[in-house]
């Protein structure tokens, strides 16, 4: 989610006249309660943000302040600013920007974040006099232009596994079969000896090697009932190597790929597991759907 | 004739194209079909009128029966149960494979009948630890000669039915006796040439007679109703001449009344994967490309210079095509040649006049062509089908070693059909 996309230029004031803190919060409410629907509005809401100042300075030391009233049952998040020629006084911090955050009882996170955002950008002296000396729609769009994000997504690099098996081209499969077994895998990237990602090896792949084409070519095998195709398997193990049975052209993810797309890739394509490949070609980690259930659904 | 030319280059390099198969076949028939109304050396209309509908919906009729037909699990129940009989004995099966592949290509086509027996084959071959090449070779033989013998067996058959008055009944009393006596020939040679070669333990024949074929029948339903219409199906065809029903329209019933019956689930798929589309179009575009050539008058120069080289002499012109159909079939696909010939052979009717005399030159067309296919691993579909399943199963199967077996029967077949042309019809 992007700061700008918050923003309302409506709720946007530029201010030259010399006003005291209380006439500037109420232009600020009246802004914001023509534009917007608010369970507590007008004179009220003036009052309500006047007694949060009682209680602490809502003023930091770059010159803003940010007000904050949160509301029960309004679910949205409204911000007004007010950008001020003649600075107000916050025991001695002269303010030229005031942001009043109008949020849910519950969006505590959001409202950290987007002070987070506030601030930053309130430590850009030159920004923070570009946006005094513009209009509203400019701020918007300066803001914009900046790409700030206030919730930073979970990304695959957040919940993939960092440690990952890997296997060679070259491997034997019995070597393969050996880390299937003992790491409790079925799914294996392929990488070259400097970690450059290849392909991948899954278990059906393994098995695959003691059935016949032909056998997959019949519309239904039940009638036999003691043919054992593994024995072929167990032949092979020591001829056939990993390169010759691996899938060389898989989709794989990135680091930057969001959970939404990831769990996309995983129905549209069947999988339940992915590789996690940087730009570069090396692997990084491997992600499952597991993951992503139990770290992002179930946590 | 500068239209001629252009449409004679348009023919050439799309045969070429379809011969090498440097594109896709069906793409390269579609883009000449496409480029001669493009070129305008026929309208759309034209073009689109050449395309034999009957020929069409026949396949796509067929193509539903034949779905269906796999899912009730038959040919695979027919073949395992002709290895059981055969008890596990090589030779044995190796003929018995052969009549069922005769036999069913007679009425399901050659490629659809290889598809579903090859890998049984395979199977087969793998547990009696014997070779599965000389029963491919035999089975291709098997399919394209079966092909033969019915109108709707082998695409050439099919394109020849609808081209001509003739109907179902009239292929059986023509081309059957001349098959026949073609498959009693093979299997003499099957018997010479393998009797001696295969050897097999009795431990690999018991995993064999293990095989609970029974298994296989899962919805005895579907067999029984699918068994009807087949009968029905045929039957309707053999009274062809008493009904006047069309070709396609007999197909496409009973093509569309088991899809009503069969698995609702499976219906889409049918429709979407069974129905092999590339096939339907790749005829289309033949259609048009060979109009193209009628059109310019291009056929009727290729008729009268054959026809003055027999001196318009039907006995002689049939020896012709049955000889040369047979060796062109062997080196390119028989379907775009048989297309092709078709308005030649229309063409010299004109010249000959008497149509009792054109009999013998048709059933020469169908039978060279069909025969021919099996001269060469790329002489018929079901070849480069059957070819392409042992390949991918590691057993190789080289152009010359099909073909010392492939040209030695053909040559056999040719004879007998030459004899028979000569004995039946002069």
């Amino acid at each position: 989610m992007f700061l700008s996309n918050l923003l309302d230029s409506r709720a946007i004031i530029h201010e030259r006249r010399i006003l005291s803190k209380e006439q500037v919060y109420r232009l600020l409410v009246e802004k914001i309660c023509k534009h917007h629907r608010l369970p507590i509005c007008g004179e009220a809401l003036t009052q309500l943000i006047l007694e949060r100042d009682q209680i602490s300075s809502t003023a930091y030391a770059s010159g803003i302040s940010i007000p904050h009233i949160r509301m029960e049952n309004f679910q949205d998040t409204v911000i007004g600013m007010a950008f001020l020629q003649n600075p107000l006084d916050y025991d001695g911090i002269k303010v030229h920007w005031v942001c009043l955050v109008i949020s849910d009882k519950s969006s505590s996170k959001l409202y950290l974040n987007l002070v987070a955002a506030l601030l930053k950008l309130s430590k850009d002296q030159d920004l923070v006099s570009r946006f005094k000396n513009s209009d509203a729609s400019t701020v918007i769009h300066e803001i914009n232009k900046l790409q700030i994000r206030l919730k930073q997504e979970v990304t695959i690099a957040d919940i993939m596994v960092t440690d990952v098996v890997s296997i060679s081209p070259d491997a034997l499969l019995s070597e393969l079969s050996d880390k299937f077994c003992h790491r409790n895998l079925s799914y294996i990237p392929v990488t070259d000896e400097n970690g450059r990602y290849l392909g991948n090896v899954n278990i059906l792949r393994l098995l695959k090697v003691g059935v016949p084409d032909y056998l997959m070519m019949l519309d239904d095998i039940s009638f036999l009932r003691s043919y054992e195709p593994l024995e072929k398997l167990f032949e092979q193990e020591d001829v056939l190597t990993v390169g010759e049975i691996m899938d060389k052209e898989e989709e794989y993810l990135t680091p930057e790929t969001s959970i939404p797309e990831a769990v996309f890739e995983m129905i549209q394509h069947h999988k339940r597991f992915f590789s996690v490949v940087n730009k570069d070609g090396m692997l990084v980690g491997v992600v499952t759907a597991m993951d992503i259930f139990r770290k992002v659904i179930k946590a | 004739m500068l239209l001629m030319l252009l449409a004679l280059a348009i023919f050439g390099v799309t045969y070429l194209l379809i011969i090498t198969e440097w594109i896709n076949k069906m793409l390269a028939a579609m883009i000449g079909g496409f480029a001669i109304i493009l070129t305008g050396i026929v309208s759309q209309d034209v073009a689109f009128h050449a395309i034999d509908w009957n020929v069409i919906f026949f396949l796509i009729g067929m193509m539903l029966v034949i779905s269906v037909m796999r899912q009730t699990g038959l040919f695979m129940y027919l073949a395992i149960r002709i290895a059981k009989i055969a008890k596990g004995r090589p030779l044995m099966i190796m003929i018995l494979m052969y009549l069922l592949t005769t036999f069913t290509s007679a009425f399901m086509g050659s490629v659809t009948t290889i598809m579903i027996l090859v890998p049984i084959v395979l199977l087969i071959a793998s547990e009696l630890k014997i070779s599965p090449v000389p029963f491919i070779i035999t089975m291709v033989i098997a399919s394209n000669a079966g092909g033969a013998a019915t109108m709707i067996g082998d695409p050439p058959n099919i394109l020849i039915g609808s081209a001509t008055d003739y109907n179902f009944m009239d292929f059986i009393i023509n081309l059957t006796p001349p098959i026949l006596l073609v498959t009693i020939a093979s299997v003499g040679l099957i018997w010479l040439l393998y009797h001696k070669a295969m050897h097999v333990s009795n431990e690999n024949r018991a995993k064999l007679m293990s095989y609970d074929e029974s298994m296989l029948i899962k919805n005895p339903f579907l067999l029984k109703s699918s068994i009807i219409i087949l009968a029905a199906m045929l039957l309707a065809f053999t009274l062809q001449g008493v009904l006047h029903i069309e070709t396609a329209t007999i197909a496409m019933s009973a093509g569309l009344l088991l899809l009503v019956l069969s698995d609702k689930n499976k219906v889409e798929q049918i429709l979407a994967n069974d129905i092999d589309w590339v096939t339907i179009f790749f005829f289309m575009g033949l259609f048009m490309i060979v109009e193209s050539l009628v059109e310019t008058g291009f056929i009727t120069i290729i008729a009268d210079n054959i026809m003055k080289v027999t001196h318009s002499e039907p006995k002689a012109t049939s020896m012709v095509i049955l000889w040369v159909s047979s060796i062109f079939s062997a080196v390119i696909d028989n379907v775009p040649f048989v297309a092709a010939m078709i308005p030649v052979l229309e063409d010299m009717g004109v010249i000959i006049g008497n149509p009792d005399a054109m009999h013998p030159l048709w059933w020469s067309l169908s039978l060279g062509a069909c025969l021919g296919g099996n001269g060469t691993m790329v002489g018929a579909s079901a070849n480069i089908v059957a070819i392409g399943i042992a390949n991918r199963n590691g057993f190789r199967i080289s152009f010359k070693e099909y073909t010392k077996i492939g040209a030695f029967f053909t040559f056999v077949a040719i004879l007998i059909s030459t004899g028979y042309i000569l004995l039946r019809y002069y």
